[in-house]
């Protein structure tokens, strides 16, 4: 066994996560589940799926149980309500989705467990597109994206589902990313101490999707949070704070590091600088502010 | 103290449902199930009944919560009705395959685009192939006494099957009959609480049984325990019997037949006319009896060969289509698959009645007796089914 091996397994032997794994190389799938785990104390399960069905699931060294990818945020509420009935009130129940399970085809089920404020931590991992059946479109591709659906690009900008889940009044909604492990950890921490329908959204790095060189993962998802495509911020009791108030990059530095983009027209891109812009005045309008009751 | 009350179908499945201790309810509403849910509802609110109810948004979820909670250790209760049933088909595959002991009431309704919102048992046939077992009730007692019995069967470590109690809505789910409520020490010294031995989620103990050897291992797994089925439903019917008195001959009933030449077989609320037909028949000197079909998943294959010899013709009343089939509805076809092989086998007649939740009349009843009799004395079925509620019968008595 080399060092190197060595290291390795000394490494994982101390989380909570196995080393090794199915998905691709440079994939943020197991980064964000082996950062997420950090937070966790032994008391926690998973139901679900994410990203690329079970790729990284079952790397994951708690009890996990899922059934199917159009299962969102259900079977995790049927899981839930048999604690309660049998007295087990102190296991921490996460609960995780693609993109695709939770902005389309779970929408409903995630909504209604929203509404009905059942105490799990649902995790939407966002790679931003149906990366397991082979890069098609979902509704949180961004705009002017390809997908083998979308092969001139992505007509629709991609859905506001944190804050279509804060209006829910849920009690917490945090946007992460796996290039800011310190902010993806510590909202981690806050939301475990949080009772009822708690949302934590990951866009993770997808270089077999994405079209990019597996090695510049990190650097590449930093730049959308740098860019303001993918701002960083926390909604408590329906609050918003913000949590990155730098500068905003160029949207250009961020589409030019992937292929995906490649079809977009500078008129399109002309649009979507103005319309990030727009959003971060917006965002930084309403930092602090209640933004629903 | 046992109760007895007029009840009607769906007050006695939520009173099944509260008797067995059911622990978790995820559910939809759909007429005609929605009372059910409603009386569970209730007992739930008035503390008679300690459940976890989850309000879902659908029926998809309705059973996805259902397979959570039944692999996190609570037993658990659902329902749903014909749009609901298909729009849950996706999760109606898992419990089978995942080995999980939930008990749902179909309560049976027509399927959209022409059916109303009156009963036919398409709804639940649909779901053959899934694993489910399914149990079809006559009236409110029936329906009560199989969602008790439903998780003794399915909670047996040798089934681990879930299991669909069926029952008519309307002439079953909204008509009020005679119901015996048993006691609850009684029901809890029938049925002990429930634990899956496969399974744990619990951290620390968790185990989740391995998926062994694919497709074909897991569908041949699930035949064999719808096999194994077949006894228990028995035993546990004699079970039944043993302690509250009541039995209903496991998983077919035999209804006046002694000396019958011919028999016509039903399912579900119409088998009460069939019985009323069937004896004013044998005063006339008719030879018919009467086959009620109790359990039609798992098919009891055996238990027709068996008395298959005794009739020369099996008239099957199908209160489905199967449109483009072989010939006749789903009960006919399974019928016929089961007796195939043996020498001397009955004729099999098929009729279409009662479809979209059209009422089964007496007259439709006596109408198909007749039609296996002369079946029998040609000695051959001339069409493969009998559209009966096409034909002008004259008076409906
Ligand atoms: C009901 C159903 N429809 C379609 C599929 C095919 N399918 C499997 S995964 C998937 C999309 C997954 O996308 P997402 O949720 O974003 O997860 P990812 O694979 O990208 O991590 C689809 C459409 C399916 N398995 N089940
Ligand atoms: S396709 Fe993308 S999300 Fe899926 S395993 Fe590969 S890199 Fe990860």
């Amino acid at each position: 066994m080399s060092e190197l091996d060595r290291r390795f397994d000394d490494y994982y032997a101390k989380r909570k996560f196995y080393g090794g794994n199915s998905c691709c190389p440079g994939c943020g799938g197991p980064l964000f589940w082996r950062m997420a785990m950090e937070a966790f104390g032994p008391r926690t399960i998973v139901y679900g799926i994410g990203p690329c069905a079970g790729c990284t699931m079952r790397s994951i060294k708690l009890p996990s149980f899922n059934i199917h990818f159009s299962f969102v945020a259900d079977g995790a509420s049927g899981i839930l309500a048999a604690f309660r009935a049998q007295g087990i009130n102190d296991i921490t129940v996460i609960s995780s989705a693609g993109d695709g399970g939770t902005a389309d085809i779970g929408l409903g089920k995630i909504s209604a467990a929203a509404e009905r404020n059942e105490n799990m931590i649902q995790v939407c991992i966002d790679n931003e597109a149906y990366m397991n059946t082979g890069i098609q479109k979902s509704g949180l591709t961004p705009y002017g994206s390809w997908t083998t659906t979308t092969p001139l690009g992505k007509e629709a900008p991609k859905k506001d589902i944190p804050l279509i889940l804060a209006a829910h009044h849920i009690p917490y909604v945090a946007t992460v990313s796996v290039a800011y492990p310190q902010d993806l950890k510590k909202k981690f921490e806050v939301a475990k101490e949080i009772k009822g329908f708690r949302y934590i959204h990951v866009v993770i790095p997808c270089p077999t999707g994405w079209r990019f060189d597996p090695a510049k993962s990190i650097e590449v998802t930093k730049l959308g949070v740098d860019t303001w495509l993918w701002p960083l911020y926390e909604i408590k009791d329906s609050v918003l704070h913000l949590n990155m108030k730098k500068e905003a990059k160029p949207v250009k530095e961020y589409l030019e590091t992937q292929q995906r983009f490649r079809v977009m027209k500078p008129d399109q891109i002309e649009w979507l600088q103005k319309e990030t812009d727009r959003r971060r005045e917006e965002l930084l309008t309403l930092d602090g502010k209640k933004l629903f009751y | 103290m046992v109760q007895v009350r007029m009840m009607e179908g769906n007050e006695a499945a939520a009173y099944g449902a509260m008797l067995s201790r059911a622990q978790v309810v995820p559910a939809y509403p759909i007429t005609p199930q929605t009372e059910l849910i409603s009386f569970i509802a209730q007992f739930i609110a008035e503390g008679r009944m300690k459940a976890e109810y989850i309000k879902v948004e659908g029926e998809h979820t309705a059973m996805a919560a259902a397979i959570g909670a039944s692999a996190a250790g609570a037993r658990v209760f659902t329902a749903s009705s014909s749009q609901g049933i298909v729009f849950m088909e996706e999760p109606l595959w898992m419990p089978p395959g995942m080995r999980l002991p939930i008990n749902m009431c179909i309560v049976n309704r027509s399927i959209a685009p022409t059916g109303g919102l009156r009963p036919d048992h398409n709804d639940s046939l649909l779901q053959r192939d899934t694993g489910w077992i399914q149990l079809y009730c006559e009236n409110s007692q029936e329906v009560m006494d199989t969602i008790i019995m439903g998780y003794k069967i399915a909670e047996n470590k040798n089934i681990y099957l879930p299991v669909a109690t069926c029952y008519d809505g309307y002439f079953v789910s909204a008509t009020a009959s005679k119901v015996e409520v048993p006691e609850q020490k009684d029901v809890d010294a029938f049925l002990p609480p429930y634990k899956h031995d496969w399974y744990s989620l619990i951290p620390g103990e968790s185990k989740e049984r391995p998926s062994r050897g694919g497709s074909a291992r897991n569908r041949y797994e699930v035949q064999q325990a719808n096999e194994r089925a077949k006894k228990i439903i028995e035993e546990v019917d004699k079970e039944y019997a043993k302690t509250f008195g009541r039995t209903y001959d496991g998983m077919i009933e035999e209804y006046n037949c002694d000396s019958s030449d011919v028999v016509l077989m039903t399912m579900g609320s119409m088998t009460g006319t069939a019985r009323d037909v069937v004896d004013d028949l044998k005063k006339n000197g008719k030879s018919v009896g009467l086959l009620k079909l109790r359990c039609f998943r798992p098919f009891p294959t055996e238990e027709f060969q068996q008395l298959a010899h005794k009739y020369h013709v099996i008239g099957v009343v199908d209160r489905n289509t199967s449109t483009g089939s072989a010939g006749g509805g789903i009960v006919s076809m399974e019928l016929a698959r089961a007796l195939y092989h043996l020498d001397d086998k009955p004729l099999i007649a098929n009729f279409h009645v009662g479809l979209g939740g059209t009422d089964v009349t007496p007259r439709q009843i006596e109408y198909m007796a007749d039609k296996t009799l002369e079946i029998m004395k040609l000695g051959r079925v001339s069409e493969p089914v009998d559209w009966v509620e096409l034909k002008d019968l004259g008076p409906v008595m």
